[in-house]
């Protein structure tokens, strides 16, 4: 487990240009559950896999509401998540207090990111990097905004994304559909993002009660969908999906995950094989 | 009669010019510092050099406008080195009288007009008066004998004067204001800056045009009255 | 590598016995590894490109901006970490609008250069700080004409008549030593480094995708820092894919 003498400092530089710190941090964004996104010119939809320390607990709760127009959907440390949340819920509140308008979505992630880069830069002993990636999900006058922000104070800015633990096969699968997704209504947004879910629960069966989805769109404020609705959207779904995959041969869609998933292996720990730092992408 | 309070702040109830020319500019000021109705100072030199190129008239207190100017002066010091050692221009000179005018707006009581000569934008004036605003002016007027003078100059100033003419009415307007306001007397001083360099110029009082009735100056009553004969027994 | 182990790399307040500073070094290594940044001075004006490479094909264009304008007449492009990049872009901003309102007047390149050096700088003096993972390209035009600086994370900042960091800074810098900047325009000169980015410099075998992000300050941007016209843009791209083409028929 122990890498080498350069790993333990934010402020200190591996010989190859690397900031361990930095990248053990993005780290945790992988262990957390997955967390995914996707948007259509009106409306963007934040699923994630809801996932229950055990049999006795409820699971962590993972997407946020910031305002009315904002939302987000996080992956890695739940704790440092919620610290986030709450800096961008008083932001919004700020912000809508001086000019009497939402924040646009655009502002806020720079702002967040700025807020992360502060953590990686300086050094004390009570300060490390957020363990935390947040999909920002949100709506202003330019249209719907689908947000990436990772510990390293990196922002990007996507059509669909998918983080957290198991997210490659859901990426695979909006990778193959993701250029569609402009002219997408909210429904088929909701179908593509709990496709996606189901595909990082890797054989385990979609339900309600492992998954959470949200929305926000024009004339729809952003919400948690509840639990009832969800579950009727994916009995909708699953039929239609039936009917879809069975013709097809299920064993090279199979493989083509697979195949990708090596790809997203060597993209995510790039770090690793190229030698080039990771937060410079 | 009232007694004369010599404890009163100095200050200079005051005509101050700044004009500029197709080459330059002039700066123009009479020379009376008063404490109350006394005359502290009946030849003062109200223009005062911040560079070698841009120079200020000060009106309003003596005190205050003296401190303005000269961290104004320390200031560009300080900028000659940003600017690799070329002089500082026109512009941000003012800029700074403005931004110590304003930021100590409260404390303050002078105005001033600053004037100079740059490479970039030749001649320029800038008025600052009391709340710290700054103007560029072709030509602006100040202290308490400018209010004698604003139809003066609306009808008297030309655009494109010759150095010449440009001093010309600077001095006839100074001492048009002198023959006026109470406040300000004394001398004429004026500043002429263009790409040539500085020429300072000083006019006395008895060299000055005379207007209205006034009477023509004199070292003594006893020009006046005429020598008074011998006494004879 | 022998500074490794010795543990006269581990701090940037520790010199090593031969009078270097490992970290700083180690700094410049993540600006090495960045995706290409080019500057060059022209006759009317300064010309800003960057090699932007792209993660991931859900990225949307345009998304994670390298090349970020300071004030109207000023921009820098930046090398290594985009996010150290943004800090230090928001202390230029910082510095210029505060020279702006105590001397009524836009700072001048060289001096903007010189605060953001300093502060760069700054970041090489304390246990407590790392020094900045990016180097930075600054263009500017102010009243002595066009002027291109770079700042490089030890904090030392020249004027340049063109420079180029990144991977392909070797190659790249070997071209723009090829034209004459003397006679060339912006409008010319934005082909050019297109041609650079796109076929000079840029490694298709390793990286996959890039975004080529341009931006100008020139007398047909009326000395104001703005981004490349798109039809331009576009050209330049064209042009260059057109000469990657004749270069691998030959």
């Amino acid at each position: 487990m122990f890498r080498n003498q350069y790993d333990t400092d934010v402020t200190t530089w591996a010989p190859a240009g690397r900031l361990f710190q930095v990248e053990y941090a993005m780290e945790a964004v992988k262990q957390g559950s997955a967390a995914i996104g996707l948007r259509s010119k009106t409306h963007v939809v934040l699923a994630c896999v809801n996932k229950a320390n055990s049999e006795l607990s409820s699971h962590q709760k993972k997407i946020f509401k910031v305002d009315d127009h904002i939302g987000v959907a996080i992956a890695g440390l739940t704790a440092d998540g919620r610290v986030l949340s709450r800096y961008m819920r008083s932001e919004c509140i700020n912000y809508n207090y001086t000019y009497e308008s939402p924040l646009p979505v655009g502002r806020l992630v720079v702002q967040l990111a700025d807020k992360a880069q502060w953590q990686v830069c300086t050094q004390r002993s009570w300060k490390r990097p957020y363990g935390v990636g947040l999909l920002v999900a949100g709506l202003d006058e330019s249209g719907a905004h689908l947000y990436y922000n990772c510990p390293s104070g990196n922002y990007f800015e996507y059509q669909a994304f998918a983080i957290g633990s198991r997210s490659q096969a859901a990426k695979t699968y909006l990778e193959r559909k993701f250029n569609n997704f402009t002219a997408s209504s909210r429904e088929d947004l909701i179908k593509d993002a709990l496709i996606a879910t189901r595909e990082s629960l890797q054989g385990e069966k979609l339900k309600s009660s492992v998954c959470t989805i949200a929305v926000v769109g024009v004339g729809e404020p952003f919400h948690i969908l509840d639990q009832e609705t969800v579950q009727q959207l994916i009995d909708t779904f699953e039929i239609v999906r039936e009917e879809e995959i069975a013709p097809a041969d299920p064993e090279p869609a199979a493989e083509q995950g697979a195949a990708a998933d090596q790809g997203g292996t060597e993209n995510q720990g790039g770090a690793e094989n190229q030698g080039g730092s990771p937060m410079d992408i | 009669m009232d007694q004369v309070d010599f404890n009163a702040p100095h200050s200079m109830g005051t005509t101050i010019i700044g004009v500029t020319y197709n080459g330059g500019v002039v700066l123009g000021a009479d020379s009376r510092t008063s404490t109350g109705v006394y005359v502290a100072n009946r030849a003062s030199d109200k223009i005062t050099k911040l560079t070698d190129n841009v120079y200020v008239c000060r009106s309003g207190s003596a005190a205050d406008s003296q401190v303005v100017s000269d961290y104004v002066r320390y200031f560009l010091h300080q900028h000659t080195r940003i600017q690799l050692g070329q002089p500082a221009t026109v512009k941000v000179a003012a800029n700074l009288v403005r931004l110590l005018a304003y930021n100590n707006k409260n404390n303050l009581q002078t105005g001033l007009i600053v004037g100079g000569w740059d490479k970039y934008e030749g001649g320029q004036i800038y008025g600052v008066p009391l709340g710290g605003t700054i103007v560029q002016q072709p030509f602006a007027i100040g202290g308490s004998g400018s209010s004698y003078l604003y139809g003066f100059f609306d009808q008297a100033w030309k655009e494109g004067m010759t150095q010449d003419e440009a001093e010309e009415l600077v001095k006839k307007a100074v001492s048009l204001a002198i023959a006026r306001d109470g406040a300000s007397g004394g001398v004429v001083r004026t500043v002429i800056i263009n790409s040539e360099g500085v020429t300072r110029n000083f006019y006395p009082g008895d060299q000055l045009p005379i207007w209205h009735d006034e009477l023509e100056s004199h070292n003594s009553l006893l020009d006046i009255l005429g020598a008074p004969e011998p006494m004879n027994i | 590598m022998s500074s490794i182990g010795t543990g006269y790399d581990l701090s940037v307040t520790t010199f090593s016995p031969d009078g270097r500073v490992f970290q700083i070094e180690y700094a410049a290594k993540a600006v090495d590894n960045s995706g290409t940044v080019i500057g060059i001075k022209c006759k009317d004006g300064i010309v800003l490109g960057v090699e932007k490479l792209i993660p991931s094909k859900m990225m949307l264009p345009g998304s994670n901006r390298r090349i970020h304008a300071v004030h109207r007449h000023s921009g820098m492009a930046v090398a290594g970490l985009a996010a150290d990049g943004r800090q230090i872009v928001a202390r230029a901003k910082s510095e210029a609008t505060n020279y702006d309102s105590v001397y009524g007047d836009p700072i001048p390149v060289k001096e903007l250069a010189d605060r953001v050096a300093s502060y760069v700088h700054l970041c090489t003096l304390y246990w407590w700080l790392r020094p900045f993972g990016c180097g930075v390209i600054l263009g500017g035009y102010d009243r002595d004409g066009p002027q291109l600086y770079m700042v490089e994370p030890s904090g030392v900042s020249y004027r340049y008549f063109g420079a180029a960091i990144g991977k392909g800074r070797q190659a790249a810098k070997t071209e723009i030593e090829k034209l004459k900047l003397q006679d060339l325009t912006c409008r010319k000169a934005v082909i050019e480094v297109a041609k650079i980015s796109i076929y000079g410099v840029h490694d298709e075998a390793k990286d996959k995708d890039f975004e080529l992000e341009m931006s100008w300050v020139c007398d047909e941007s009326n000395r104001q820092h703005e981004k490349v016209p798109e039809e331009l843009l576009e050209e330049a791209k064209a042009a260059a894919k057109l000469a990657l083409e004749e270069m691998d028929a030959d």
